[in-house]
């Protein structure tokens, strides 16, 4: 099901892909333009999805549903992980870090609360140290000033 | 000045106190960074630039050099034991090298990785001692049109890559040539597929590409069942290659330094593509290629090889003509300018003390970089001890920061989630990941070639069969292609 | 434009004053204007191209000497891609006006403010401190093959005559285009134009016997240079270079005065950063310029100081002269309407 979903996709992508590299110009008067190498690209997308829809190979493993917990935990780190992009800039490393590193520890295993927070402070304190003062490289400060 | 006697020069230079603790820093750095997953030597570099102000240049010099090639030494350790790669160089290391892993062998892995990057370093090393010049010479007459037959070389051997179906896996090739569209085009200045974004306009970035589709995905794919708290720990058996690993690898060794080596030589090449041909060069002459993604010692041994070999083969551009064939060697080519040297063809001529220095310090770094990792096996044996479930999030962590140091910018952070989940998609769904990645790498370099060699030519695209080099090499993707298709048994793939 | 001049003109202002007071130990005086609870942390200096690049070596001389003077740790930062165009628009709409973010800049950022920001930012978002270092675009030519020899008017004329068969290497959508345009225009040649991605990479190709003709800096081929393999045509600057007074420039061989193109380095920082933040780092970096030391680095590399720019009290006014001939340049040829 999910399978047919994504040879769907690629028939997509490749169609507007095409189209797009299309609007780009194929040739030139020195030669292959902006667009042919993208075209060419998408069109194997495209024929490539054609083809999955058509013939699927045959699966070396059977597809298994996943439970609902191993959906949550997936969850879990991407929330974690979008937490980070989304806070880093306005709340800084340290303190996206933090949370993102308590989000992670909590959802995928039920860390306690004590030590998701201890384990969060001290591995963000520890990445800061090695990162700022060992390479000197400045990672984003949050509005309280670290 | 002749080679042996430039050595000595070096030599001489070299082995003082202060010059060997920077070179023993350096490798030190160089091995750290190489371990912890996006950050990469050119972040590294960047970052301790200013660090070498107040030494002297041959200081200065030797300790970014061993930086460099230390971080290829450090890159396999990640992928075996965790099947996230340190660095991009070493994406293919996790293929068979995590396999092993999962065989109790990790130690066997690690041991052999370092072992050929030893053995490819300092033979690289040698070559540039006794052949940096007429090699830069040869080098330098590489243009568009023999970049454009290496591009079609290496990626001809990406096919031999691809594992299971052959759709999915041309269709993966394809996508990397989409995604590396994206930005602006070289040869004309316009901007593709940006969609009018200002973080698109500087393209997809590769790290982020990178510790997305193998580190988060592969973090992703371990927590969808509670894996059991110490992953590997308890199944490490030897620590040591045993002499069938020898046998099975000096081989692998061998090719993966010469390709590597050479490959280091041309603007298009670099450690990445480096290891992916190496790869693609073992599966095809091995007897069992269907070994290769099961555990395959040669699959660590060659690629491993051909990275350490690579940065010995991009010093000598920089070093004998003052010319980057990558972004490291460039930054090189900056230190050098900062601390007041004028890198170009005199520059072996006018300073043989800092040439011949860094030359000999590259022989004293791999000696220094084994010493440092055969031990440390056992020490990074002891990090899978650590629960999973508080391994993966410092994991993570330090993906951020490493993808971060790339560019400084959020965005690529996005990308790197982005690629996260849909390479944890495309893994469930039987998607063969690493074609993607070296086309990624291989598609802006061989279309600009393309596009340059067809400007530059008054005869259109003839010129690509007047030049000897590229017509060799044309012709040798072409037999290479035939060789696949008769290779390939009736049933064997899905075609 | 009128708001954007005003706030040039403010700049300017801000930047006179300071430089006027300094009086005798520059240390002591850079103290004086230091503001209250500034600098707690490392400032930033923005370069927005990859490290080990001409704007690159010239930013971390200036960070070495900046921090020499005022005593303040500088750390250089690459915010790279899409050809400096995502550095200049962090610089210009994301970094924070606080004074802890200091932008490395050529005046590349023109054509990218004028073509290509589309009116997500302007120049008046980026306020000059300080007049770095110019760098002017030269043309090179090989020292084997049938072109050995020539004199850029030669090689100007064997383009007319044979069009579209000597091989120049260019790097699309910039300067080395437009020079290219130019005397294309003017002279009736006709160039193949090769495209790369920088001006070493054409160098590269000059040596390698690829391309006829290069152009770039003369940090980028003075190693070539000196090992004979390149032979330097002539300069698209006002007058000759101390460093190679026999060559000539553009507009002395062709009777014009058109023929300028040159990379101007200079700093920035974002628009609303506070005024005595602003003084301190306009004063800091001039300090750091005044270095003998740095100004003997710099020659090396073999920039020069535009004495239009050097020492001036209306920096925001003579640079934006520059880019205003630069924007005519853009209307003239049809890139702007």
């Amino acid at each position: 099901m999910l399978e047919r979903a994504l040879n769907a996709f690629w028939i997509l992508l490749g169609a507007a892909a095409a189209a797009y590299a299309w609007t780009l110009g194929i040739v030139g008067p020195s030669g292959p333009e902006s667009g042919l190498f993208p075209l060419i690209a998408s069109l194997i997308i495209l024929s490539a999805g054609v083809v999955l829809l058509v013939r699927p190979p045959a699966r070396l493993a059977a597809p298994e549903p996943l439970p609902a917990a191993a959906l949550a935990r997936i969850g879990g780190v991407v929330a974690g992980l979008a937490v980070m992009a989304i806070g880093m800039p306005y709340l800084g490393f340290a303190v996206a870090g933090a949370i993102t590193m308590i989000i992670l520890l909590r959802t995928v295993e039920r860390t306690s609360w004590a030590g998701s927070i201890a384990l969060a402070v001290i591995s963000v304190a520890a990445v800061l140290w090695l990162f700022g003062h060992g390479l000197g490289m400045v990672l984003p400060r949050g509005p309280w000033g670290f | 000045m002749d080679a042996l006697s430039g050595l000595l020069t070096g030599f001489a230079v070299i082995l003082t106190v202060q010059n060997l603790y920077l070179c023993f820093l350096g490798s030190l750095i160089g091995t750290l960074v190489g371990v912890l997953p996006g950050v990469g030597p050119l972040a590294a570099l960047a970052l301790l630039l200013p660090v070498t102000f107040t030494m002297s240049p041959v200081g200065g010099m030797v300790m970014l050099a061993s930086i460099f090639y230390g971080a290829m030494y450090g890159g396999s350790t990640t992928s075996v034991l965790l099947n996230i790669p340190g660095e991009a160089a070493s994406v293919v290391t996790c293929i068979d090298g995590h396999q092993m892993a999962r065989q109790g062998r990790a130690g066997a892995a690690l041991g052999i990785a370092a072992i050929g990057s030893f053995i490819a370093g300092t033979l690289g090393v040698v070559v540039m001692t006794f052949f940096a010049p007429a090699i830069a010479a040869a080098a330098i007459r590489f243009g568009p049109p023999e970049n454009f037959g290496l591009m079609v070389l290496g990626l001809v051997c990406t096919l031999f890559m691809i594992s299971g179906s052959a759709v999915k896996g041309v269709l993966m090739v394809a996508l990397g040539f989409l995604t590396a569209a994206v930005g602006i085009d070289v040869v004309n200045g316009r901007e593709r597929f940006t969609f009018g974004s200002v973080d698109l306009s500087g393209g997809v970035e590769l790290l982020a590409v990178v510790i997305g589709l193998f580190g988060v995905a592969e973090v992703l794919v371990n927590v969808e069942t509670l894996t059991p708290s110490t992953l590997l720990a308890e199944r490490i058996t030897g620590l040591w290659p045993t002499l069938a690993d020898w046998r099975a690898s000096w081989r692998a060794m061998l090719r993966g330094s010469g390709l590597g080596f050479i490959l280091g030589l041309v603007p298009g090449g670099g450690p990445v593509t480096a290891s992916f041909m190496s790869y693609a060069l073992e599966k095809r002459v091995s007897p069992h290629p269907e070994r290769f993604g099961k555990g395959a010692i040669e699959g660590v041994a060659g690629p491993e090889s051909a990275n350490n070999a690579a940065v010995a083969g991009s010093l000598i551009p920089v070093l004998s003509l003052g010319i980057p064939s990558n972004p490291v060697t460039a930054l090189l080519l900056g230190a050098l300018i900062i601390h007041g040297i004028q890198p170009g063809p005199l520059f072996m001529t006018q300073r043989p003390d800092l040439f011949w220095g860094i030359v000999a310090s590259m022989y004293v770094g791999n000696v220094f970089l084994l010493v440092l990792n055969l031990p440390l096996v056992g020490l990074w044996a002891q990090l899978l001890r650590i629960p999973y479930r508080v391994l993966f999030p410092i994991v993570l962590l330090l993906s951020v920061v490493g993808t971060y140091s790339a560019n400084k910018n959020v965005f690529d952070l996005w990308v790197m989630l982005g690629f996260g989940v849909a390479g944890y998609g495309l893994r469930k769904l039987e998607y063969d990941l690493a074609p993607f990645v070296i086309a990624f790498v291989l598609a802006p370099l061989l279309e600009q070639s393309l596009r340059q060699s067809l400007v530059m030519s008054p005869d259109g695209a003839m010129i690509l069969l007047q030049r000897p080099v590229t017509a060799f090499l044309l012709a040798a993707s072409a037999v290479l292609v035939v060789l696949m298709f008769r290779k390939s048994k009736p049933g064997g793939g899905s075609k | 434009m009128k708001q954007g001049a005003l706030a040039w003109t403010l700049c300017a202002a801000l930047i006179a004053t300071p430089v006027a007071a300094q009086s005798g130990d520059p240390k002591a005086d850079l103290a004086k204007l230091k503001p209250k609870d500034f600098p707690t942390q490392p400032i930033e200096f923005t370069v927005v191209y990859p490290a080990g690049g001409g704007m690159d070596v010239t930013a971390r001389l200036l960070a070495k000497y900046v921090e020499k003077w005022s005593g303040d740790r500088v750390i250089v930062n690459n915010r790279t891609g899409g050809a400096g165009m995502v550095g200049h628009s962090y610089l210009a709409t994301q970094a924070k006006p606080d004074g802890y973010t200091v932008g490395v800049l050529a005046n590349l950022v023109w054509g990218d403010a004028m073509l290509r920001a589309q009116g997500r930012w302007s120049l008046s978002d980026l306020e000059p401190i300080g007049y770095l270092n110019s760098d002017a675009l030269t043309w090179v030519g090989p020292t084997e093959g049938p072109y050995k020899g020539m004199s850029v008017k030669d090689i100007v004329q064997a383009a007319k005559d044979k069009p579209g068969t000597i091989r120049i290497a260019t790097v699309p959508g910039s300067m080395w285009e437009y020079i290219v345009e130019q005397i294309e225009a003017s002279s009736g040649a006709k160039f193949l134009r090769v495209p790369f991605q920088g001006g070493g990479a054409g160098i590269t190709a000059l040596v390698g016997g690829n391309v006829d003709v290069a152009q770039g800096f003369y940090s980028e081929f003075r190693g070539h240079l000196e090992a004979g393999k390149v032979a330097p045509l002539a300069v698209a600057a006002a007058t000759r270079m101390d460093f190679l007074k026999d060559m000539p420039t553009f507009n002395e061989t062709f009777g014009a005065s058109e023929y300028l193109w040159q990379v101007i380095r200079f700093a920035i920082v974002p628009k609303g950063t506070p005024a005595d933040r602003k003084a301190y780092l306009a004063a800091a970096i001039h300090a750091a310029m005044k270095d003998a030391e740095l100004i003997a680095e710099y020659r090396k590399a073999g920039v020069y100081f535009d004495p239009k720019l050097t020492d001036s009290t209306r920096l925001a006014d003579d640079l934006g002269a520059y880019a205003e001939a630069e924007r005519q340049f853009y209307v003239k040829t049809g890139r702007l309407k």
